[in-house]
């Protein structure tokens, strides 16, 4: 059986006059896949074509080996989690998820209890019959996701899913979005323009830009070891840094602290152990170092919003 | 110990102790896909309309309007019933009966239809909870076939079920009950139609009229000034008129459109349809008309929902 969950082969769609997605060529394949771009790119315009919610102007879709605007069948193992508010207000989340288990075929007692499950895999159990209305953002978020798991869906398609969420509820959405992957074996595909969430979540990565497809591939190939060195130690840095210099080895100061030091040579190895080895410095790590992807797309003349 | 785990099973089936594994878990049971899914739909539009699981607040409205529909009934059947008994049969076929109690109640009826319909998709579109319905098997059409449906399942018990209670009124009010019946088991399938045209059009022009609206107390507001002002307007002016021009102004009085059906399918006339000499139109033209005020209205809510962004 194919890997390839979403097959977009020369996808257009106009808005008027607006191209929102000039020719778009991607495959979605089984993991956590992350597409990346600004705001405006043509992400939630990819996700809506690839839901059946927008047809394309031009071009052929594939989901999970059909076509989704003619298999309705294709949709009972999808799910959705959309960007903006979807959620009804009056109602219990548990009372919420058992109804859209249903509407996606599941008979009423497993829909029932997989909504409860499905809320408690989210962390909302406890909460299960309050009204929908008295949750905070963040616990909505999660009744969002846990909307699109709650029929077990194959392949999920989350738009901006830590979108309103303060630092700490972000890192809980997608510690849930990684769970909901290796615990579960469900493939996802997340959109942002938040280059942390992505990185940090994402095996597989898609770059849009103005509507088209710039990059795909592993995150690991995006964020090539570079010719740099990143030198941690415990103390004794400012005698470290006087030896290796003193090596003739160029070392600078990283964002997190860290030493950077120019090379990969093996000379450049050397000068580090023994620099290591004169000053007493206690190593705490050296290891090539990996380029963020901030830093990628900020070298290309691109900002997206980065938290890295 | 490698005894260890075949003891402890051991141990719990002795004890007929169970282990539940609970949290999230890959599903392998039955999947009904659009059909159920359609099923679930029309269950939750009835139980909007009803605003069952809701609190009282929210089901004052539309129970106020079923009590006072099925009230109606009531009174009439103890009406009935009381003069049967005491006054005879003559006085009491006098009184208003089944023929006479949609011409009686179709404005209310109406306006339940206004205020209750457009909840069952205002909100939805809203909240934009469509856009997850939309996601999963169902078709837009499935959507808001469902939703008709639903609506009219409850329509057609508002509409029925003070009927049923007339006729057991009446039925048990009389000496002869079974003879009574013999008499007058056409008025069952009469009722079933002359409701049936009452809920068909108000189902159907509410949900349509809801269709351009995300707020239902918009489209609440826009039917019943439609209903409350074209009454007194056509009826007013359908009087002042006469013939033929006086005969259509009066077709466009919006709460008689459906009981032009009911006396058709009665056999009589009621006031509401004599206004303007209406009713003296051909039941070809009168028939025509009331399809004309259901398949327009079916026709734009279909439209309105023919692509999943609706």
């Amino acid at each position: 059986m194919t890997d390839q969950l979403i097959v977009a082969r020369g996808v257009r769609k106009e808005y008027g006059n607006v191209v929102a997605l000039h020719s778009l060529d991607l495959v979605i394949r089984d993991g956590i896949t992350g597409l990346l771009g600004e705001n405006g790119a043509g992400k939630s315009t990819a996700i809506r074509i690839f839901l059946g919610l927008l047809p394309p102007t031009r071009g052929e879709v594939t989901v999970l080996g059909m076509d989704i605007a003619t298999h309705a069948e294709a949709r009972t193992r999808l799910g959705y989690m959309p960007e903006h508010d979807c959620l009804p207000p009056s109602v219990t989340a548990v009372e919420f998820l058992s109804h859209m288990a249903q509407v996606s075929g599941l008979p009423p007692s497993p829909a029932r209890t997989r909504a409860a499950d499905t809320l408690r895999h989210v962390g909302l159990f406890e909460e299960r019959y309050r009204p929908i209305e008295g949750y905070s953002t963040g616990m909505k978020q999660r009744v969002k996701l846990a909307q699109a798991l709650v029929h077990d869906p194959q392949l999920v398609l989350l738009d901006e899913p830590t979108a309103g969420l303060d630092p700490a509820g972000r890192e809980e959405m997608l510690d849930l979005v990684r769970k909901t992957h290796r615990e579960f074996g469900i493939s996802i595909m997340l959109s942002s323009h938040l280059m942390g969430d992505v990185e940090r979540t994402c095996d597989r990565l898609a770059l849009i830009r103005g509507g088209m497809l710039i990059q795909e591939g592993a995150v690991t190939d995006f964020t090539l070891e570079t010719e740099r060195l990143s030198l941690e130690v415990d103390d004794r840095e400012t005698e470290l840094v006087a030896e290796l210099e003193g090596r003739g080895v160029v070392v600078e100061r990283g964002e997190r602290g860290e030493l950077l030091i120019e090379g990969r040579d093996a000379s450049v190895y050397d000068d580090v152990r023994d620099a290591l080895a004169h000053t007493g410095a206690p190593l705490r790590s050296l290891a090539p170092r990996r380029r963020a992807l901030a830093e990628l797309f900020a070298r290309d003349g691109e900002d997206l919003g980065g938290d890295t | 110990m490698s005894s260890g785990p075949e003891t402890s099973e051991a141990r719990r089936a002795e004890s007929g102790g169970t282990v539940f594994d609970i949290g999230y878990q890959r599903y392998t049971g039955a999947r009904e896909g659009r059909a159920r899914g359609r099923r679930a739909i029309f269950h939750g539009g009835v139980r909007t309309a009803l605003a069952l699981g809701r609190d009282g607040r929210a089901k004052a409205l539309p129970w106020s309007f079923i009590l006072i529909l099925v009230g109606f009934g009531f009174v009439l059947a103890l009406g009935a019933g009381s003069a049967l008994r005491t006054l005879g049969p003559e006085v009491a076929a006098q009184l208003p009966s089944h023929a006479d109690y949609y011409g009686m109640t179709s404005l209310i009826f109406i306006l339940f239809a206004a205020v209750t319909a457009p909840e069952l998709i205002c909100p939805d579109r809203r909240n934009r909870v469509v856009d997850l319905y939309f996601v999963r098997p169902i078709t837009p059409l499935d959507y808001i076939l469902a939703r008709w449906s639903a609506f009219l399942a409850v329509a057609l018990a508002v509409a029925w079920v003070p009927q049923i209670v007339l006729m057991i009124g009446l039925v048990m009010g009389n000496p002869e009950p079974g003879t009574y019946l013999l008499e007058n088991w056409t008025d069952l399938p009469r009722i079933l139609l002359a409701g049936g045209s009452v809920a068909v059009y108000a189902t159907t022009l509410a949900l349509a009229v809801a269709s351009f609206t995300t707020r239902r107390a918009y489209a609440a507001a826009f039917l019943v000034g439609l209903f409350v002002i074209s009454s007194p307007f056509t009826i007013g002016l359908a009087q002042e008129s006469e013939g033929a021009l006086g005969q259509w102004i009066a077709m466009f009085n919006l709460a008689a459109i459906p009981v032009h059906v009911n006396d058709i399918v009665f056999g009589e006339v009621t006031p509401i349809t004599i206004i303007g000499n209406a009713h003296l139109l051909p039941v070809g033209v009168r028939l025509s008309w009331f399809a004309l005020w259901v398949i327009a209205p079916a026709a734009v809510l279909l439209y309105r929902y023919r692509r999943r962004t609706p």
